[in-house]
């Protein structure tokens, strides 16, 4: 347990020391605090809903855009940074299980995509101290927005150890992400409704509506869960497979 | 059976029997690429205090036998066992006893000295309180103090190579394994992390890959010679010296046109005599009988009959030849141009 905190610490810390980190950060700020404007311009006007405000923050197209192209980028370096420099070795031949070097990673980069949604608890206090906001759907949004992330981070993280080259790995993450994220898009596209609950079930974008209103569905949890697991595991293959050839 | 009941049985049997602690053991160990075979069933073993060198070639094999026995590649076939922990059914034990430097030095640039100390402190399973402790040893053992708190990646080769062996020494393992420890430093360096590695091999066992020979001499007390993923050799630098010696050569030149066939062909210890005449010079060569030594005799007789003597050498083979014998795959080249004894410091020493 102490070794995997050790991973996790450490990868945690290494994304504050390349400028990639600052660069997604400060898009990441940019975006946000435009929303937030908007957020904030909506409620100017009387007519409108005030419940309908904070859920705009995580179903925004925005939102979307950024989860698709920015976690590639968060954990592209996991591990093939390390295959480049030689340093996997260092890990690997530690008295650490794969399944541990892979977890740490993985949780390093969860970590710092957490660290991101940091910031923007301070548009719900703010929010809240002009409006009453109810604290059990935001609550439940920001699991939404942690489980989306660590699927999706999960997949970067398995595209990560494929490769030597950082962008290739954050193209094919982002290939298997886009395939994930519009298989539940073609929900709306079918009429046939057995067809749709199937497509319903990888629909991230509505199960985010649904984690907005404060529900949260254990098929979406098991839906998130699994399929982290599953990544995962094919990472710690992927890491083992690849030491019979360095 | 008796080796499901107690599997440490052939560890510790030996150990009674000889009273000799092996700390790393290696039986048949064989590893196959793709492109195939790295290593072709090596067997050796190392004990406690012992520092042993693996010397060959750049692709001889030497760094995929360290990367088998540090856990980071699977054997195809064969064991090997370090600190009584087999490599493939305990690889955590296994890996846990030893301190490994791989061939990269590979070490996290954006850290700094002191953290990533820790880090790989931890990493091993040091725990919580011990970890400053293990850490300023390291950096005092490996005398790093004057950088210990600045970035890796701003360090001089020589402070990133001795960062990288504090690393694999931070965790205090009984077993060290060492990928070309001094490759890329300096003159001044390479003597200092000798010396490191000296004093560490004391009371642990040592495994040292290079290919640089003045570093087999120096620092180790025993050297396997890999080829081509076998060993070939294995002895200390002066029995492999003496075994593959062969037969002792005296060469001398005088001035002048001197009659040398006819003096020196009776000298004791001497089996033929070849010489080249010409104007300026007699070059003579002595093939000697094996442990014989003429030089004295062959100065005598310079004196007797008032020839000027210009040079007298005899060639021993230095552990350079023996690798060179030993490594060369032609069978019909004979040993390269051996050096005289007094060429002590062969090109390679230069060149790291």
């Amino acid at each position: 347990m102490r070794k995997l905190f050790a991973i996790v610490g450490r990868e945690w810390r290494a994304y504050f020391f390349s400028p990639l980190a600052y660069v997604i950060l400060a898009a990441f700020l940019l975006v946000n605090g435009y929303i937030f404007a908007v957020i904030v311009n909506y409620l100017n006007n009387p007519m409108n809903a005030k419940s309908q405000a904070l859920p705009f923050l995580f179903t925004n197209t925005f939102f979307w855009i950024f989860n698709l192209f920015f976690t590639p980028l968060i954990a592209m370096r996991l591990f093939a940074e390390e295959r480049k420099a030689g340093t996997l070795e260092i890990l690997l031949t530690s008295p650490v299980s794969e399944g541990t070097v892979v977890l740490g990673k993985f949780l390093g980069a969860v970590g710092f995509f957490l660290t991101l949604w940091l910031p923007t608890l301070v548009y719900v206090a703010i929010l809240r101290s002009q409006t009453p906001i109810d604290l059990g759907p935001v609550a439940a949004s920001y699991l939404g927005v942690a489980l989306i992330g660590a699927y999706f981070l999960s997949i970067g993280t398995f595209a990560s150890t494929l490769t030597k080259n950082q962008i290739v790995a954050a193209i094919v993450a982002f290939a298997i992400i886009l395939v994930v994220f519009s298989m539940g898009l073609i929900e709306n596209m079918v009429n046939d409704p057995s067809k749709r609950d199937v497509f319903a079930y990888f629909n991230l974008w509505d199960h985010m509506e649904d984690f907005t209103r404060g529900v949260v569905d254990t098929r979406r949890l098991v839906y998130y869960l699994s399929a982290m697991a599953f990544f995962l595991f094919l990472t710690a293959v992927s890491v083992a497979a690849k030491k019979e050839t360095p | 059976m008796i080796r499901d009941v107690f599997p440490g049985i052939w560890f510790i049997l030996p150990r009674f029997l000889f009273a000799v602690s092996y700390m790393i053991e290696v039986e048949n160990l064989s590893k196959r690429y793709p492109a195939g075979l790295a290593v072709d069933s090596v067997t050796f073993s190392v004990k406690e205090g012992e520092i042993v060198g693996f010397l060959g070639p750049n692709g001889a094999g030497k760094t995929t036998t360290m990367r088998v026995l540090t856990g980071f590649l699977p054997p195809t076939s064969g064991t090997a066992r370090v600190a009584g922990h087999d490599i493939v059914t305990h690889s955590n034990a296994a890996r846990a006893a030893i301190g490994y430097l791989p061939e990269s030095a590979a070490v996290y640039p954006e850290m700094r000295v002191r953290e990533y100390l820790a880090f790989r402190a931890r990493l091993e399973g040091v725990s919580g309180g011990a970890v400053r402790d293990r850490v300023a040893q390291a950096v005092d053992l490996c005398l790093l103090e004057e950088v210990a708190s600045r970035k890796i990646e701003n360090l001089s080769k020589g402070f990133r190579q001795r960062t990288a062996l504090a690393a694999a020494l931070v965790h205090q393992p009984p077993v060290l394994i060492l990928d070309e420890p001094t490759i890329g430093l300096d003159p001044v360096q390479i003597i200092k992390i000798r010396e490191m590695i000296r004093q560490l091999g004391r009371n642990r066992a040592v495994l040292l890959s290079t290919h640089i020979l003045p570093e087999v001499e120096a620092v180790c007390d025993r050297v396997l010679i890999i080829d081509r993923g076998r060993i070939v050799a294995e002895g200390t630098p002066s029995e492999l010296r003496l075994k593959l010696a062969g037969t002792p050569i005296v060469r001398a030149s005088f001035r002048g046109e001197v009659a040398a066939t006819e003096a020196l062909s009776g000298l004791r210890g001497v089996a033929s005599v070849d010489v080249v005449t010409g104007p300026e010079e007699t070059r003579v060569r002595l093939t000697c009988l094996q442990g014989s030594d003429p030089r004295e005799e062959v100065f005598r007789v310079a004196v007797e009959r008032g020839w000027v003597l210009r040079e007298l050498l005899k060639e021993g083979m230095t552990l350079e030849d023996v690798f060179v014998r030993l490594t060369q795959h032609e069978p019909s080249a004979p040993a390269a141009e051996p050096g005289g004894e007094a060429a002590s410091a062969p090109p390679q020493g230069a060149q790291a």
